[in-house]
């Protein structure tokens, strides 16, 4: 075989075995998906949403207190994140330099990668000892920790990609710098910064181990903010373990409705991205 | 802009809502949240008693959640729960840590049950005999197989299959575990020198998984062939657990069950904080490990109305409440013991 020949199927061949890692990446979560599905769609009848859970040992109720309390939490959450996150942002993007920006950058990276747990450890030090009650603003400051530095770090990004001429010329025309700031450069970045905070929230939904010590869980309706409030992911950690069949499958049918927000979300994501580019 | 500022005034306005929504019906006195937390192995009988609880008393709303008896006993002590309950009574040790110690707490049992030793054996079905013995060497590692010959000889007539023991304990600081290891250290001279009794305990069988909660126990057990484990009976019944029947102190096989775990605590009537152990009772009809869930309350709360709530609530569970046990696979408690509890915890009236 002539050199080029060999040079020709080593790289056909790699080709393969890079199209086959592809493709088990995407199996991967198909077959996630699909046994999710099988698994947990046998218990998204009606009352999966609109009641309460039963009793231990007692077949029925649902869980829509806990899908309202996490729907509470990360909204919460995010009524906190999202303005210090895209500001913090924007001013890296913008008016960064030198030591201080370069060390917002840094810890905003550790930050991401600090394990959630710790995070809501934190939370239980920081609120739940010294109120002396779990509570739901808990759970919403360790979720909000957590997104936090992804809502930082995707604006600063999408900031740093609307070209400077537009803000140049904003501010050629006299426009104060603030102005330019909130008026002209950050509209542009919009799809870019609401993927940012959906990718956040997309993250913190599934998130259970900063809830375990701060929501703490509630078997009855509750949306007070300072009471213990129940969440999604909390009620499928506890009966995905349960020795109880019934609440197994509810616990598959609780991941099955948090697969299909994520994905939403994602989806979200990606047309807010694409509308960018329409325009 | 202005858009923006109605916007942000009308979430001001909700946030403001929803967190006057949760403070004045506690002090309206029309609606009541109690919070507790801890041991596992009440929690079924909890969660039923306490919805029969709320349903004959509609302003009150109980959220119990069974994190395990030691994390009852460190949120007790940390005030972020209302109530704890823990299957074995505080320690001098745990009590240090709450300010004025035992004299500022009520303790008192409210409810009983029996630890059922469950397992998952290919043709086995529940009444497997073990003798103390051999269950304290399948947890020291050193009976390994179903087929060994000391389990074969206490059961004859079943042929065990050749499948490695999977001994599930639990990984949380447990009460049903200090059940247990009391137990064992009470039977096994070995057990009691290698390992003793403890919430937590450092487990010496090389095959063996740590879970969560009963909850967690049960469940392991039920989908690992060759599993055994140590689960309130409760668990057991509920779930259709095939479980063993144990060689008491006096030579009697005895399986666990109501009527045995009742004949158990009869042979010690009065238990209290310090003296609370009922394992290992002797009479032909007393299975051998079992226990009762106590409760954990302040004497005295900030807030007079919630100490009402739960003064009531336990008076409730003593009296009541005893009543619903039998019906959820456990025992209702001798009415020596619920009268003592009652006393402790003293009159309603403030």
């Amino acid at each position: 075989m002539s050199r080029l020949a060999v040079r020709n199927a080593w790289s056909a061949f790699m080709i393969c075995v890079a199209a086959a890692c592809a493709g088990i990446a995407a199996l991967l979560l198909a077959i996630i998906v699909l046994y999710v599905l099988s698994k947990g769609a046998g218990a998204l009848r009606p009352t999966f949403f609109t009641q309460i859970p039963r009793p231990v040992g007692i077949p029925g109720g649902g869980v829509a207190n806990a899908i309202l309390g996490s729907a509470e939490i990360i909204a919460l959450a995010s009524i906190a994140a999202v303005p210090i996150g895209t500001a913090a942002g924007v001013y890296l993007a913008l008016f960064g330099r030198g030591r201080v920006a370069a060390s917002v950058r840094f810890l905003s990276d550790v930050l991401t990668g600090v394990p959630s747990i710790a995070i809501g450890v934190f939370a239980y030090a920081l609120v739940v000892l010294p109120a002396r009650q779990f509570s739901a603003v808990s759970a919403s400051v360790a979720l909000g920790i957590i997104m936090l530095p992804i809502i930082v770090r995707t604006t600063e990004e999408a900031v740093r990609l609307v070209p400077h001429t537009i803000r140049e010329g904003a501010l050629a025309l006299g426009i104060p710098a603030w102005k330019a700031t909130l008026l002209v450069t950050v509209p542009v970045a919009r799809p870019g910064i609401t993927t940012g905070v959906l990718l956040a929230i997309a993250r913190v939904a599934g998130e259970s181990a900063p809830l375990l010590f701060t929501a703490f869980g509630n078997p009855q309706w509750s949306v007070g903010l300072t009471h213990p409030i129940a969440a999604l992911p909390l009620v499928i950690f506890q009966y995905a373990i349960s020795p109880y069949k019934d609440w197994q499958q509810t616990a598959w049918g609780g991941a099955l409705v948090l697969i299909a927000l994520v994905f939403a979300l994602n989806l979200a994501a990606r047309v807010a991205l694409r509308s960018r580019f329409a325009r | 802009m202005k858009a923006a500022r109605i916007a942000t005034l009308g979430i001001v306005a909700a946030l403001a809502a929803c967190s006057g929504q949760s403070d004045s019906p506690a002090t309206a006195g029309s609606s009541m949240t109690l919070v507790g937390a801890g041991s596992t192995f009440v929690y079924p009988f909890f969660s039923r008693a306490f919805d029969a609880y709320q349903k004959a008393n509609p302003g009150v709303t109980i959220n119990y959640q069974s994190i395990g008896s030691g994390g009852g006993i460190q949120q007790f002590t940390a005030h972020t729960v209302d109530f704890g309950a823990t299957d074995v009574p505080m320690s001098a040790k745990d009590l240090s840590a709450i300010e004025g110690g035992r004299n500022s707490i009520v303790e008192f049992p409210v409810a009983l049950g029996g630890v059922a030793i469950a397992y998952d054996v290919p043709g086995a079905a529940s009444g497997l005999v073990l003798s103390p013995d051999v269950l304290a060497s399948i947890y020291l590692g050193t009976v390994k197989t179903w087929s060994d010959p000391r389990i074969a000889r206490l059961n004859r007539s079943t042929k065990l299959p050749d499948l490695a023991i999977v001994v599930v304990h639990r990984a949380d600081a447990s009460g049903t575990t200090f059940i247990f290891t009391d137990y064992l250290s009470a039977v096994s001279a070995g057990w009691k020198a290698r390992v003793g009794k403890s919430k937590t305990v450092s487990w010496p069988a090389p095959s063996s998984v740590g879970m969560k909660g009963n909850e967690g126990v049960a469940g392991q057990i039920k989908n690992t062939p060759g599993a055994i484990g140590y689960v309130e009976l409760a668990y057991a019944l509920e779930t259709e657990m095939t479980y063993a029947s144990i060689v008491n102190a006096s030579g009697a096989v005895v399986a666990p069950s109501i009527a045995s775990v009742r004949a158990a605590a009869a042979t010690k009537p009065g238990v209290d904080p310090v003296d609370f152990s009922i394992v290992n009772a002797s009479g032909k009809a007393a299975y051998p490990i079992a226990g009762y869930t106590w409760a954990l309350l302040y004497k005295h709360y900030p807030d007079t109305p919630k100490q009402a709530a739960l003064c009531d609530l336990f008076h409730w569970v003593e009296a009541d409440g005893q009543k619903l046990a039998v019906g959820l696979d456990y025992v209702d408690i001798p009415s020596a013991v619920s009268a003592r509890s009652a006393a402790a915890l003293g009159p309603c009236t403030l």
